[in-house]
């Protein structure tokens, strides 16, 4: 029996511990142990790193990607993957400046959120419905809103300049409580929402039945083509929720603003332990590594150390997260299977 | 024993298998027979065509066909090593970007000790990136997609390290005329004032490459590996060794890729060799291989290189924009995949 | 609501009725115009040769096809069985030979799936761990946390897991595909008292199975299917096991060989104290040329795992192994292969074939080295020898370029064998070479099996089908919990003995 059990994805220790349960412990909370590490570390060692301000910047930084990797951390769930979140945040941004002048935000807004939950619904029927690896869709489909996007602005970045634009800006970073903006507000009630979506009810459940075993989902019943449909259209519409009310922020849009993104959601999903293979993981894991990098990030500024310094160590944990996930299964495919009783034999022997 | 012969009714269910193939789209079965240079023959059709509308120009000339094979020599190149990997049954290297540039910026920083120490040192940087990945994936069996990506990180971070975001140009660091000549003349280097030596290299390496896929003892045990890698191994194949070698001969013709394009830019610089991985990959499944492996060839990617070629040129003379470009590659790529996954699925040879 | 009440107290009440179906797949017609019925409390036993249609009329049942032919009734009324969610929706539940679990997830989530408990919005934490236990308590796995990961558990336990879900849904109908393949004889006992339990509480049963004994112990009536196509249907009362037989095959066979000859002279494989800690510990034995020697043991007793050490599929702990007195350390399998020794595998769907590959590529897959010459694979060299195997295992359709995957499940396994046999080991270990595999096919592996011996092979054979093991082996080495506690020659070996030896008794 073991020593462990689950709450909202935390995994607990039962008061029976031994050093075996202790390390399945530290494994499966290993995005906490890692976050608490980290925060400490920079905490008590980086100049000017705890104080409202600068975590209220470290909160408004990490907003568009913890409410982009939400949807993400979805598809990977299910066992498939999204290249376009990249390019919807792009194209999002766009959408909700460029149509401002003629709809406003209230028009231009819904407009762009919209048309990320369109291309998630493409690629959701493309892999669902006419059995095309998400690979390949979202690849395909990545290259074409790339092009779309420089070919409708042109190559051009789109700013606001209006007052009522630099209104909404300036509202949208003003802090209502400590350490919270509006935006950042909007991202913490997704992440919120999201967790309890995946862990309390039957639908989130369904998705890591999807992703556990297709068949299995499939023949229980679930409409497991809905299902795929449902998850790419959900990591379309947040990738668009984060890329336009960033925009908003900053009242521009860059042909860039998401090229980045897709490299470190896809790290913080996996270093937050949600697995390629599906099944697995959790939104609220995933929003906690994103604040483990977003911190770790921050604090090697504060070092004075620049951004090739931030790249390496983040491929660097990413690679180890990745090696270490992998070496573990290796070795427990090793014992798997080994017989408790012969073993005890052993070690009476020596 | 009588029992164990073929009776009237199974010979009968035989051709009814056999008639399976009938029911396949025209499309699919034209893809599965001439493979995918029958669709590269449209294209170079469709070119001629416009030209006697009149609609663009100087399309079926020499110099224009050596242009379109110069354009794609290095994405050749490219694909043709990360083919491998797809073949293994590991989707794709996405480390590819990177190590063209460190490949690059190596050679060019050595290029002070002359050109052979900076060709050796980058086919040395190279195979450090493929044995990486050989082991992390052919032995631990990691997500080749998510650790070819955070190698890609990682060695990115290193350059940007070591380089600390400065480029580096070769006519600078070269101590002797004579290595930055040669340098240069990696990707400049014609034989009969027409062919490129990237183009030659290219040849070389789709004919030695195909013969080692389809010929020798490796590249049969790859294709079960590929098809079935549980299945290989309890025969008594060493996958992880042979999954390894996809990873070093992918990093050996980035290397070479990455050579051509710092001579190509004459920069030794981080972004050399962006949108490499998605390119060489569009190139790789456009040519016929299915990402679950075991199934293409060598060939048949060049058939995709030359068509990403010949559909880039014609809409060049268009006058497309390149971005433009972009969106019908990304749909034809879809468009193409699509159809092949339908027929091989008609055909009872689904694999997805 | 009357009619349904009464459906579950008067037994012979037809719970389900197909009329006139079949099920068209890309060239060949799997079911074709099948009637077929089970009443309210009975086992209706459904069986056949691999390919006879058996499990894709059961898939139809289970909701997997949209596209059959025909009439399905359950009780008064037609019923159109689309999907698996439909097919649920009319009480029928199906319990698949190969697990179908989800294994990231908790053993909770599996048994309840679709169907987890709520309260208001919200999953209901408690009531999931209850009703999993309820559930779980059914197949005796109440001693389960219902939180662990499937990951975590054997195989059988999942075995039982499966069957656990499909009990907890209340069905009227229980559709069961080879239940007993990964069940030990215990848990097969204890299988069949909750069998007859739900027949007294009126549940309709189709039970489908390959292994004839167990169709006499559990089943009322028994239909016959081949070539898709219904032959007949008995009261089991009224039919013995040979005419059974002889429905299925078309013509009447005797099963088994007696394999009486071989000489201990020469020592082939030599065994000595050889462990992998945790899995078996201390094995010694020899066999000889020309020698099937058996090996016994309950799932779980360390048979597959020997045989891995012994093809170098994993490291030993301790111990020497010989082959012909000459001590051999095996790095990987490659070597072993080259040494002569082969190792057939019990999973042949996994990591048996290359599935996508066709039939020749895989009978030459473990050949790769010896074709090739100067470098270059001269697969030409190789095709007499595929021709030979496909003609002799009479390998059917008998063409070398078709997709293994496309064949039925004796042929593949036929396709494995030949696979090994291209390779002309010396010692060859095969394990379960007949698991799932129709009577036809069976005879041809049993005759191959035999050949392979009298040429002066050795075989290991590692086999759970008793009548098998007992006719074919000339020793039979019994193991219990990863050791060899007995080894028993070939005038002691009965069908009886070697199941109480393997359970621990007798002695």
């Amino acid at each position: 029996m073991p020593n462990h059990y689950e709450v909202w994805g935390v995994t607990m220790l039962k008061k029976n511990i031994n050093k075996a349960s202790l390390l399945t412990f530290a494994d499966k909370n290993r995005i906490y142990i890692l976050f608490n590490f980290v925060f400490l570390f920079m905490t008590l060692l980086a100049p000017r790193f705890f104080n409202v301000f600068n975590l209220t910047t470290i909160m408004r930084t990490l907003a568009m990607n913890a409410t982009v990797a939400i949807g993400f951390t979805i598809i990977l769930i299910i066992g498939q993957i999204d290249f376009t979140i990249g390019t919807v945040v792009t194209l999002s941004g766009i959408i909700g400046l460029g149509l401002k002048e003629y709809i406003g935000f209230g028009g231009s807004v819904p407009v762009a959120i919209l048309a990320g939950g369109l291309i998630g619904l493409i690629n959701g029927l493309l892999v669902a419905k006419a059995k095309i690896v998400s690979f390949i869709v979202t690849l395909g489909m990545m290259t074409i809103l790339q092009g779309a996007i420089y070919t409708f602005t042109g190559g051009n970045t789109i700013s606001l300049s209006s007052d009522d634009a630099f209104a909404v800006s300036d509202w949208l970073s003003n802090m209502i409580f400590p350490l919270v903006t509006p935006r950042v507000l909007i991202t913490l009630v997704l992440v919120t929402a999201a967790t309890i979506f995946m862990k309390k009810t039957r639908t989130g459940r369904n998705f890591y039945m999807l992703g556990g075993n297709k068949h299995t989902a499939w023949l229980a019943g679930i409409n497991t083509d809905k299902y795929t449909i449902a998850a790419f259209i959900l990591s379309g519409v947040m990738a668009a929720i984060g890329g336009v009310f960033f925009a908003m922020e900053s009242a521009a849009a860059t042909l860039n603003m998401g090229t980045s993104s897709l490299m470190y959601v896809i790290s913080a999903t996996i270093i937050g332990g949600t697995a390629m293979s599906g099944g697995k993981g959790g939104v609220f894991k995933t929003f906690v590594a994103i604040m483990m990098l977003d911190v770790l990030y921050n604090g090697i500024i504060l070092f004075g150390l620049g951004n090739e310094v931030k790249i390496f160590i983040a491929g660097f944990i990413l690679a180890s997260v990745v090696l270490y996930e992998a070496y573990a299964i290796y070795k427990h495919e090793k014992i798997v299977g080994q017989r408790p009783e012969l073993l005890k034999e052993l070690e009476k022997v020596q | 024993m009588e029992n164990n012969k073929l009776s009237e009714t199974t010979k009968e269910e035989i051709k009814q298998i056999d008639s399976r193939a009938t029911s396949v789209n025209l499309f699919g079965r034209v893809m599965h027979y001439a493979g995918i240079y029958a669709v590269a023959l449209m294209f170079l059709l469709a070119g001629i065509v416009l030209q006697s509308l009149g609609i663009i120009n100087n399309f079926l000339t020499t110099q224009n066909m050596v242009n379109i094979l110069d354009a794609v020599s290095m994405l050749g190149i490219v694909a043709v090593g990360m083919a491998f990997v797809t073949y293994s049954g590991q989707f794709a290297d996405l480390s590819v970007p990177t190590t063209m540039a460190l490949t690059g910026i190596v050679a060019v920083q050595m290029l002070q000790y002359g050109f052979l120490p900076a060709i050796i040192a980058a086919v040395l940087a190279g195979l450090l990136i493929g044995l990486i990945n050989a082991v992390a994936i052919g032995k631990y069996k990691a997500n080749p997609i998510i650790w070819t990506l955070a190698v890609n990180y990682v060695t990115l971070g290193v350059i940007r390290l070591v380089w600390v975001n400065k480029q580096i140009y070769p006519d600078m660091i070269a101590k002797t005329q004579r290595a930055s000549d040669l340098f240069d003349a990696i990707y400049r280097l014609r034989f009969f004032n027409k062919i490129a030596l990237p183009l030659i290299l290219l040849i070389i390496l789709v004919v030695f490459l195909n013969f080692i896929m389809k010929k020798t003892k490796y590249g049969m045990q790859l294709k079960i590996t590929g098809s079935a890698q549980k299945a290989a191994k309890f025969t008594g194949i060493n996958t992880e060794k042979i999954i390894g070698i996809t990873f070093i001969i992918c990093a050996l013709t980035a290397t070479l890729a990455g050579l051509t394009i710092t001579s190509l830019s004459r920069v030794g610089a981080w972004y050399n060799g962006t949108g490499y991985d998605f390119k060489a990959v569009t190139a790789i499944v456009i040519g016929g291989m299915t990402l679950a492996g075991g199934r293409g060839s060598i060939i048949g990617v060049l058939g995709g290189v030359l068509i990403i070629g010949l559909m880039n040129n014609i809409m060049t003379l268009l006058g497309v924009g390149t971005f433009s470009q972009d969106m019908i590659r990304g749909f034809i790529f879809i468009l193409v995949v699509g159809i092949n996954a339908k027929s091989l699925r008609s055909m009872g040879r689904d694999d997805a | 609501m009357s009619e349904k009440e009464k459906m579950k107290t008067t037994f012979s009440v037809t719970a389900l009725e197909m009329k006139s179906v079949s099920k068209q797949f890309v060239g060949t017609l799997a079911v074709d115009r099948v009637d077929f019925d089970v009443r309210a409390g009975e086992v209706h036993a459904l069986i056949g040769e691999n390919g006879a249609g058996k499990s894709t009329l059961m898939k139809i049942i289970a909701g997997s096809f949209n596209d059959y032919t025909g009439d399905i009734h359950m009780g008064s009324s037609k019923v159109d069985l689309h999907t698996p969610a439909q097919s649920k929706k009319n009480g029928i539940e199906m319990i698949y030979q190969e697990l179908s679990l989800a294994l990231p997830l908790s053993i909770a989530e599996n048994v309840l799936v679709g169907r987890l408990p709520k309260k208001g919005m919200f999953l209901d934490k408690e009531e999931i761990v209850t009703e999993t236990r309820r559930c779980l308590g059914m197949v005796g796995l109440e001693h389960l946390n219902p939180m662990m990961q499937i990951e975590d558990i054997s195989q059988h336990e999942g075995q039982l897991v499966e069957i656990a879900k499909a009990l907890g849904n209340n069905p009227g109908i229980l559709v069961m595909d080879e239940p007993t393949s990964a069940l030990s004889r215990e848990e097969v006992e204890r299988l069949f008292t909750i069998i007859h339990n739900l027949k007294k509480n009126g549940l309709a049963i189709v039970y489908i199975s390959h292994h004839l004994p167990e169709i006499f112990e559990v089943a009322d009536r028994v239909t016959v299917l081949r070539d898709g196509k219904k032959i007949g249907t008995k009261d089991i009362g009224g039919v013995s096991s040979s005419e059974l037989v002889q429905m299925m095959v078309g013509k009447s066979v005797t099963e088994f060989y007696s394999h009486t000859s071989h000489t201990q002279e020469k020592k082939r494989l030599r065994v000595e104290g050889l462990s992998r800690y945790g899995f078996f510990h201390d094995i010694s034995f020899s066999s000889f040329e020309g020698e099937i020697l058996g090996i016994c043991g309950l799932s779980g007793a360390g048979r597959s795992e020997l045989a891995r050490v012994l093809v170098g599929l994993d490291d030993k702990d301790s111990g020497k192994v010989y082959l012909d007195e000459q001590e051999i350390t095996l790095k990987n399998m490659g070597q072993a292969v080259a040494n002569g020794i082969v190792y057939l595998t019990e999973n042949r769907k996994t990591e048996g074939l290359a599935l996508r590959l066709d039939i020749k590529e895989n009978i030459l897959a473990g050949l790769i080295p010896e074709l090739t010459r100067k470098g270059i694979y001269q697969e030409g060299d190789g095709i007499q020898k595929v021709n030979n195997l496909i003609e002799e295992l009479s390998i059917y359709p008998p063409d070398s370029s078709r997709i293994v995957g496309n064949l039925s499940g004796g042929n593949q396994q036929k396709v494995l064998l030949a696979k090994w046999m291209a390779c002309e080991p010396k010692v060859m270990i095969l394990d379960d070479p007949t698991r799932g595999v129709d009577i036809g096919a069976k005879m041809t592996i049993h005759q191959s099996i035999e050949r392979l011996a009298e040429e002066g092979n050795t075989v290991i054979l590692i086999s759970s089908d008793l009548p098998e093991l007992v006719s074919l082996s000339s020793r039979v080495l019994i193991m219990r919990k990863g050791r060899i506690i007995k080894e028993m020659p070939k005038v002691d070996c009965t069908e009886e003995s070697v199941l109480l030896a393997a359970n621990g008794e007798g002695a």
